[in-house]
Order: structure tokens, then C-alpha cells, then sequence
């Protein structure tokens, strides 16, 4: 069975392979491998520092790059809260008092309840193949490191991006990102890959910010399920506010 | 046979029902000293006390399909010598008042019909009991129907927020879990992801108490989402025996979002004595930077001349033309600072709020509080600002 596996990935690199100067191919079999067109997950976020640890438990849905909503699951105090995003416009539904909060898009770039993952991060509104132009840098080891610099036209948080994608099964390890001083801020490492519905996907994410080496996030994917079938007028204001 | 019984199992799954229950409850201790100018104008003949205050809310909901129960029963207990002050020939033996600062919202039903609520107030204690969530809610296609004890929760402002009068901002309270309910009914028609109408009748038999007759709440509220920039508000309905009309206009830029309210209120349409209202305010909100938070409201609100003691108490803020200036830094993930001044331009009055959270575990938060009144100002434009007192306490709270 393993072995099966392997030749699979080893007989698609390969076939990739024909393209192996074009980074675009590899962030766009990333993306659909990893984003799919639709998608639930169940994540279990981890907030680390020294002196204390905080968990919480999110629902994420989303469908293309326009339409995202998340709900917290647990803990009690912040279960139920959702955020709704179509397309530009973001919102905060917060049901124990049936406050609904229009968000402005500056805060896509804000902490995600305290973490070192932003709202951006969590409702998945960039897309790394379609905001970002990517070259091959370097070869180091089994990684193949890419170069994404930030489209003129992407309304994007960070300019540049480095990545080094498995030459094995082509998906990202490690993301780099870095400022508009080009200065590196945070590190992002995937591991523990597992497939779900057909799709390779890395179910833990470790968020380290550079200015704090004692911090870090980790994201743990409980499950997560690619083309559900979401009802009609999920992703509207209605299903956010009728929870 | 099997596929009768995944028949069964999927019909039973399609109409599954969920259930759920959280609340949360707080307990605060704080140490207040008295206003001088209460005490000698306003008999409230009392220097330095000590209220305690134990509220919690206890959330149900049940869900099945496109139906959806939902309550909450909120009680509050609290105690203080406050209560219980010696009989004074003017002011008789009614509590102080500081005790209605220290526990609004008082009324956690701003529209009702039904009394649903106990309260008890002997000695130096007050016992408060009362189903301010019950409603039954539908939603078919793009339209949504409640019926019930139900909470209205719109428009921006934090400290004022005039366009909505069914629940009242706790932006400067000590008291923030609690919503308003309002007993009556809706219905949402969500014409499209940009346009959103809902029509709201509710009753209210407080105006003339239980005994009296129910007035009635015709109200409007639409909210159109012009662009990813500008939002629009409208209200527009008769409300507590008054014509009402406003809107709220909100732009949001990459950095920040300025917001405005207005709201006009006609002279009551039961020809009793009255003065026309009207509110205006002006918002700013700021993501400063991660840790940051900036927020600015200020606004006129028009006093009412013909204010009974039974409408004492509907609005915190005791100032007729102010500026609120709200500031929240994170100075470590689990610590917040939230420092608030509010100031009455016109009698230079001015109020300041500190207060510091801190998160500990994944439940739990205890908060330390200040209420300052830094200027006194010319207190013969606004009686009600001699009532503010000096205070010093703790929170603790939990969720469930």
C-alpha cells in the first residue's frame, strides 16, 4: 500500500517534473490540493507562550476565495461567535447577545482571537497561487524553495513569501513571510500529512512570530471534508445571524 | 428492509435536533465614595460604601430544521447598605440612587408586555429574577419570522447609539453580559447579500403600568450594504407614543470606519405635554495596530423637559452634548487595558473609566474597575451628573 502511495506521488512529480522550472504549476497543485474549491474543517487552534496555554476549537467553511464563515466551537466563552466573509466585506456575529459587527477589511490583517494566525489567515481570503507571482530560488535539500512575491494588483498583507515545497509530494513545508522592510516576521511550518477525500492535505500547522521565540500557534485539523455540500444561503447574513 | 431502516435513519437525521445550553455568572465588590454635591443637593447623605453585586445569565436553545427556541434567564442579586439608607423627610427611605448606576441596565425588558420577573428589595439586598429571552424564530427562504421575548441588537455606537431604543449601549456600564429583551414580533425579509428589511411589532405596557393599556411599537429598520465602503441604516416607526425617523451612515476606509446616527423624535401623539428629541452622534473606529484599539463617539442628545421619574434611568449617559474617547490596548494576549473618557462639552463635565481584564484559563476573567468623575462642571445643566460617584472594584467572572 505504501508503496503504491509512493510511486503515485513519484510518477505525479514526475509528471510536474516536465514543468519543473514553472513555480506557478507548483502553488496552483498546492492551492488545489490544499484549498480545494470547497471545504469544512474542524481545527483545534493552540496558543503557546512560556507561562500559559490557551485552546480553542473552530469550524472553518469555505468556498472559493470569496465566501468563508468560521464559528468557535469551544471554549464556552467565545463558543458560538462566527465571522462571515463575502468577498471584501467581513462580519462579527456574537449570538449570546445577537450583536452582529461589520469589520473593517484593515482588521483581516488583525490577530485571529489572540493568536499569531490573522482573520486573513483563518478565512483564507488570499490565495498564495492567484495573489502572488512565484519563481524557483534555490534547491536545498528535499525542499525546492519559491519565491512568491505579492501580485501589484492583490490587496495582501505580506509583499513576499518563501516557501519550500516536499520535491516528494510538491506541498509546502515551511512558509517565510517577510514585511515591507523585507524583514522576516513569522515562520509557518506544515506537517503530518493525510489525505481526505482524495486531497493530500498537512494537518499541523506551527505559526511562530520572529520577534517572540517564546510564542507560537499551533493548528491541529481534527477532520476536514473537500466539496460538502453546503445548503443554499450558507454564506449569507441570514445563516450568520440565524445561529 | 435495510433500506427502510437508512430511510428511517435519514429522515430522522434530516430532522435532527440540536440543543444547547451556556451562560456565565460574575461576581463584583466595589468601594464607592459619594459625590459631595449628591449629598448636599440631592439627599443622597451618604460618604463611602462598599455594593456587591452576583449576576449570571442561563442560556437555552433548541434547534430543529428552520425552527429554533431560544431563552435566557438572567438574576442578579445584589447588596449594599445603599439599600437601606435611614428615612430622610424628603427623600423618604428609597434606596440611593447610586444603586441604579451600579446595576444598569435596570430594566433587562426595554418593550414589555408580560412581567415575567421577580424582584424583591428588603433591607440591604435586592433580588432580581426575570426570562428576558423567549422567543421562537422561523426561517423560510429569505425570510425570517420571531415571535416572543426577543433581543434587537443593531447600529454602531457603543456609548450612544440612538437609532436603536430596544436595547441600551453598555459601553460605559459595569455590567456588560446582559441584552435587552422586547416582547412582539418580526419579520426579516433578507432581499438580497447587500439589502435587508425587518418590520417589528412590539407592545409596551410600561408606560402606564401593568394595569394600563399596551402602546404599541410599528417599527422599520433596513440596512443596505451600498458598497464595501458604505453601509446605510434606516428606522422609521411610532415607538413609546412618538413618531420616529433616523438612519445611520457608516463608511469603512482600509485603516478605519466613521460612522454618523440621527434620530428625531415628534412630540407625543397623545397630545400629552411633551417636547420634541432628537440625537445626533459621530463615530470613529480604529485598528490603531494589533495591539490597539481606538474608538471616538460624540454626539448631542436633546433633554427631555417633560422626564418623569419613570423614565429615569433609560439612557447611562448623563450628559446632553458629549464626547467619548475609548482606548483598549493589548499589553499581553491575556491583558487588556480599556481606558475611557467621556466629557459633556457643555458643562465640562467629565467622567473617566478604567478598567484591565485578565484572562485566566479558557473560562474565566477577573477585571479590575475605576469610575472617576475627574471635572465636576456646571452640574445645573444636568442634575443627574451630581449622581455619579467615585468607585473602586473587582470583577470575577466564568462562562459555562
Amino acid at each position: 500500500m505504501l508503496n503504491k502511495i509512493f510511486r503515485k506521488e513519484f510518477v505525479f512529480c514526475a509528471a510536474l517534473g516536465a514543468n519543473v522550472n514553472n513555480a506557478d504549476e507548483w502553488l496552483k497543485y498546492a492551492d488545489k490540493e490544499m484549498r480545494g474549491d470547497k471545504s469544512r474543517g474542524v481545527m483545534v487552534m493552540t496558543i503557546k507562550t512560556p507561562n500559559w496555554t490557551r485552546t480553542l476549537e473552530i469550524e472553518s467553511d469555505v468556498e472559493g476565495k470569496k465566501q468563508a464563515l468560521s464559528t468557535i466551537l469551544a471554549p464556552a466563552k467565545e463558543k458560538g461567535i462566527r465571522t462571515l466573509r463575502i468577498e471584501n466585506n467581513m462580519w462579527n456575529y456574537f449570538p449570546k447577545l445577537k450583536r452582529k459587527v461589520a469589520v473593517s477589511s484593515s482588521m483581516l490583517l488583525a490577530s485571529w482571537m489572540g493568536s499569531d494566525f490573522t482573520n486573513d489567515d483563518v478565512l483564507k481570503s488570499s490565495s498564495m497561487s492567484e495573489d502572488y507571482s512565484h519563481k524557483f530560488i534555490a534547491d536545498e535539500g528535499e525542499y525546492k524553495v519559491i519565491e512568491n512575491t505579492a501580485k501589484t494588483t492583490s490587496k495582501v498583507m505580506w509583499p513576499k513569501i518563501t516557501s519550500y515545497s516536499s520535491k516528494t509530494d510538491c506541498l509546502p513545508r515551511i512558509y517565510n513571510y517577510y514585511d515591507k522592510e523585507n524583514k522576516l516576521r513569522r515562520v509557518l511550518t506544515l506537517s503530518e500529512l493525510k489525505t481526505f477525500d482524495g486531497h493530500k492535505f498537512l494537518t499541523h500547522w506551527e505559526m511562530k512570530p520572529q520577534d517572540d521565540a517564546t510564542k507560537s500557534t499551533v493548528l491541529d485539523y481534527k477532520s476536514m471534508e473537500f466539496n460538502p455540500s453546503f445548503k443554499p444561503g450558507h454564506f449569507t447574513q441570514q445563516n450568520l445571524t440565524g445561529k | 428492509m435495510k433500506t427502510l431502516f437508512l430511510l428511517s435513519l435519514l429522515s430522522l437525521s434530516a430532522f435532527a435536533i440540536e440543543t444547547d445550553i451556556s451562560g456565565n455568572i460574575e461576581g463584583q465588590a466595589r468601594h464607592s465614595t459619594n459625590n459631595s454635591a449628591a449629598k448636599d443637593d440631592l439627599f443622597q447623605d451618604w460618604d463611602q460604601e462598599e455594593f456587591y453585586l452576583l449576576y449570571g445569565n442561563l442560556n437555552g436553545k433548541v434547534e430543529m430544521d428552520a425552527f429554533k427556541l431560544e431563552t435566557n434567564w438572567f438574576v442578579r442579586h445584589s447588596v449594599s447598605p445603599l439599600y437601606d439608607p435611614a428615612p430622610h423627610p424628603i427623600r423618604g427611605d428609597v434606596p440611593y440612587a447610586a444603586t441604579q448606576i451600579y446595576t444598569f441596565p435596570n430594566r433587562l425588558v426595554a418593550r414589555d408586555v408580560f412581567k415575567l420577573q421577580y424582584d424583591h428589595q428588603q433591607d440591604n439586598y435586592r433580588t432580581e429574577s426575570i426570562l428576558n429571552k423567549f422567543f421562537i424564530e422561523w426561517n423560510y427562504d429569505e425570510h425570517r419570522v420571531t415571535a416572543g421575548r426577543m433581543y434587537i441588537n443593531y447600529g454602531l455606537g457603543e456609548t450612544f447609539n440612538p437609532i436603536n431604543p430596544f436595547n441600551q449601549p453598555t459601553g460605559l456600564t459595569a455590567i456588560s453580559q446582559v441584552a435587552q429583551g422586547n416582547d412582539g414580533g418580526s419579520v426579516a425579509f433578507f432581499l438580497s447579500d447587500k439589502y435587508t428589511v425587518e418590520f417589528l411589532l412590539l407592545g409596551d405596557k410600561r408606560i402606564e403600568g401593568y394595569e394600563g393599556q399596551i402602546d404599541h411599537t410599528l417599527w422599520v429598520h433596513g440596512e443596505y450594504q451600498y458598497s464595501d465602503k458604505l453601509q446605510l441604516d434606516y428606522v422609521v416607526g411610532e415607538d413609546q407614543n412618538r413618531q420616529k425617523v433616523g438612519g445611520q451612515v457608516a463608511y469603512r476606509f482600509v485603516e478605519a470606519m466613521v460612522f454618523t446616527q440621527l434620530l428625531y423624535q415628534s412630540n407625543l401623539v397623545t397630545h400629552k405635554p411633551s417636547n420634541n428629541l432628537w440625537d445626533f452622534m459621530l463615530g470613529y473606529d480604529q485598528q490603531v495596530s494589533a495591539l490597539w484599539h481606538v474608538r471616538i463617539e460624540g454626539g448631542y442628545q436633546k433633554a427631555n423637559r417633560y422626564l418623569t421619574a419613570g423614565t429615569f434611568g433609560d439612557r447611562f449617559l448623563p450628559t446632553e452634548y458629549f464626547i467619548a474617547l475609548a482606548n483598549v490596548y493589548e499589553v499581553h494576549p491575556l491583558v487588556k487595558l480599556n481606558g475611557t473618557v467621556v466629557n459633556d462639552i457643555k458643562s465640562g463635565f467629565t467622567y473617566f473609566i478604567a478598567k484591565s481584564i485578565y484572562s485566566f484559563k479558557d473560562n474565566y476573567e477577573a477585571e479590575l474597575f475605576g469610575y472617576v468623575p475627574v471635572a465636576k462642571g456646571d452640574a445645573a445643566d444636568n442634575p443627574a451628573q451630581k449622581l455619579v460617584t467615585t468607585d473602586l472594584g473587582v470583577a470575577l467572572r466564568a462562562f459555562f
